[in-house]
């Protein structure tokens, strides 16, 4: 009786070391998930702030800048990551980290409309002129290997526009991200895919 | 014999050190001026180097997907300005274009960044780039008596638009899709195309009727746009300026909700009826060859192999992916694969093999956002991208220990794991990407960057 109960019990271990490891290996990223999951998932959930806005020609532009958005994949680097992946209630609120050898450290800002955290505080201009010659609102620059700003200057003027006039429509999100530092690592270019903001305590 | 070698050559230095200074108290430029270069250096390296490059060829780290691409000041040749063709350009022409920026270029407004001194010192800075600002003086063209905006002069200055065919290149409704206007080149090698002249805020100089003018007086060096000087009279180059200024469209900011509506829908139609130009489009926009390029050891994308992959993804604990060569070799790129294979490829993450991607860094979900026509847009554009050959290696997994391990650092450790990115090792037989800057005008741009070696400070 012993010796069954004894045999039970290193099965029973056995199992559960097994379905561990098989949990581990099968535990997103990504086998468990269903690959439409990853498939615009965001789509819905901020679509349904720019049906409110008044004015038709403002709600046709954002339209516009939200495909922008949608195929640009903003959201893959600006949006914080949780455990299980984005976090779809702090989208585009930044705080991944970039650290390239020589040039420093840079985090992904929080493109909310966010007075305090966000681009509330920057006129369109300054969103442009990132994202037409990747310089800052004081004049800095964005490395481009980190944001494709050279990519995004081959956006014409309008589509451009569109993508300023969504990202005011973005729901303002209280996500504060660390500020550029002049130091790195010795590693040649380093993408840290979680979320560096500070959080206020709960 | 060794001491007559030594007075030769003592008095070669002299002479050579006499020369030089002749050469220098001779030069159009001032002694407070020669002082500036050297302190216009720390503004033009924090400021322009990032597209300008140290050495001012152009070729800066963030250069390689910029179109225009940035201005090469070795040559001395610039596109705006307010003096004859093939002249140098002002100063006050150089400051212009540093404060208000390159419209529809990636060339900003640095007014709020670069100020006052500062300024001067950097326009020095660059004029010190090429030898000709030594030996050359700017001819500035006179602005002949400026004929104000008025109807007649712009139905005169249509006239003028059939007259001096410039619908053969920018067409009949000034859009820039005249005939003509295909595979234009500029001096450098690079694309350029016929300005669409009914987007005045994309006018690189300007869009007053003065700055439209000057295009036609003064010509835009490099480009096939000439100089009409001699071959129109200055009345005739106004009313064309007032023309050009008439025939501007709205802008999307400044228009009432159909015509919004309208303006969309004419993008979609025009994005099916030119897919290839679409697709060119969103490919260099969202930047495919941000990623699917070789770079080089200090992460610049290296010239000509843009679209051809290379970047190398170390995305513990999956493996080592690497970038595919996106173009259209068959060996190696997409040539052989079908139209579908393609699509399926980047919306749905699902390789020509049937192995899936990982849903990072090739963000195929956020791809399956585009519209069936920009997907379609996108495979017929990358079916015109010129064949390099570059074979890129397979992915390389790790063993399922280190993986099983790696899940457990990141998932129940909560580490946080970097994945870093390097350039991919180029096998040594490995043919080289095929430069854009490969014809034999480039010799003669090397013949006179060494010269602009010589001369700068």
């Amino acid at each position: 009786m012993k010796k069954i109960l004894k045999w039970v019990g290193i099965v029973a271990a056995c199992l559960v070391v097994i379905g561990f490891l098989a949990f581990l290996y099968l535990i997103p990223p990504f086998d468990l998930l269903p690959r439409e999951a990853f498939s615009n998932p965001h789509a819905e959930a901020v679509a349904s702030s720019l049906d409110k806005i008044d004015d038709p020609v403002e709600r046709a532009i954002a339209q516009r800048g939200q495909y922008i958005m949608s195929y640009s994949d903003c959201s893959d680097c600006h949006t914080p990551q949780g455990d299980q992946g984005p976090n779809w209630s702090e989208f585009l609120a930044g705080g991944a980290k970039f650290e390239l050898r020589g040039i420093g450290t840079a985090y992904t800002r929080n493109l909310t409309p966010d007075s305090e955290t966000g681009l509330g505080g920057r006129t369109d201009e300054e969103v442009k002129r990132v994202l037409r010659s990747g310089i800052s609102h004081d004049g800095r620059y964005f490395h481009p290997t980190t944001m494709p700003w050279p990519s995004f200057s081959n956006m014409t003027e309008e589509d451009r526009h569109a993508l300023v006039v969504y990202l005011r429509h973005v729901k303002p999100v209280k996500h504060k991200v660390p500020e550029w530092s002049s130091e790195s690592s010795d590693a040649l270019y380093l993408f840290y895919p979680y979320d560096y903001a500070e959080h206020e305590k709960k | 014999m060794k001491s007559f070698y030594k007075i030769t050559h003592t008095s070669l230095v002299l002479w050579t050190w006499i020369a030089l200074t002749a050469d220098l108290t001779g030069a159009p430029v001032d002694k407070e001026a020669a002082s500036q270069p050297a302190a216009g250096k720390t503004a033009y390296e924090t400021h322009c180097a990032q597209c300008h490059g140290i050495d001012g060829k152009g070729e800066g780290p963030a250069s390689a997907l910029l179109n225009p691409r940035p201005r090469n000041f070795t040559t001395g040749m610039f596109k705006f300005r307010s003096t004859e063709s093939g002249s140098l350009p002002t100063d006050e022409d150089l400051m212009a274009e540093i404060n208000n920026g390159l419209h529809g270029t990636s060339m900003s407004d640095w007014s709020p960044f670069i100020k006052g001194d500062s300024l001067k010192q950097v326009v020095e800075y660059v004029k010190a780039f090429s030898p000709r600002f030594l030996q050359e003086k700017p001819r500035p063209v006179h602005v002949g008596s400026p004929v104000p905006y008025s109807a007649a002069s712009a139905a005169a200055g249509k006239k003028v638009y059939t007259k001096l065919q410039c619908a053969d290149c920018h067409g009949t409704d000034g859009a820039g899709t005249g005939a003509v206007a295909k595979d234009f080149q500029d001096e450098w090698n690079f694309e350029t195309n016929a300005v669409n002249l009914t987007e005045p805020w994309t006018f690189r100089g300007g869009a007053s009727s003065r700055d439209i003018y000057l295009r036609f007086r003064t010509g835009v060096d490099g480009t096939p746009m000439p100089s009409y000087a001699g071959t129109a009279s200055d009345k005739e180059m106004w009313d064309l300026a007032n023309y050009v200024v008439s025939i501007a469209r709205k802008p999307v900011w400044k228009m009432n909700e159909n015509e919004a509506k309208e303006f969309y829908a004419k993008l979609d139609a025009e994005a099916k009826a030119d897919p290839v130009q679409r697709g060119k489009y969103l490919v260099r926009s969202v930047g495919c060859g941000g990623c699917h390029s070789r770079y080089t050891d200090d992460m610049h994308i290296v010239e000509g192999s843009q679209l051809s992959g290379g970047l190398t993804f170390d995305l513990y604990p999956f493996g080592k992916y690497v970038t595919r060569n996106l173009t259209s070799d068959k060996e190696t790129g997409l040539g052989n694969w079908t139209d579908q294979e393609i699509k399926r490829a980047f919306t749905q993450g699902i390789s020509r093999d049937g192995r899936k991607f990982l849903p990072f860094p090739m963000p195929w979900a956020a791809f399956a956002a585009l519209k069936e026509d920009d997907q379609n847009a996108i495979v017929a554009y990358l079916r015109t991208v010129p064949a390099v050959h570059h074979k890129i290696p397979d992915p390389e997994k790790l063993n399922i220990f280190s993986y099983l391990w790696g899940k457990f650092r990141m998932l129940i450790m909560k580490e946080r794991i970097p994945s870093p990115a390097y350039p991919m090792k180029e096998e040594e037989d490995q043919q080289k990407p095929v430069s854009k800057n490969s014809s034999g005008a480039e010799k003669n741009f090397a013949v006179r960057d060494e010269r602009a070696k010589e001369v700068r400070p």
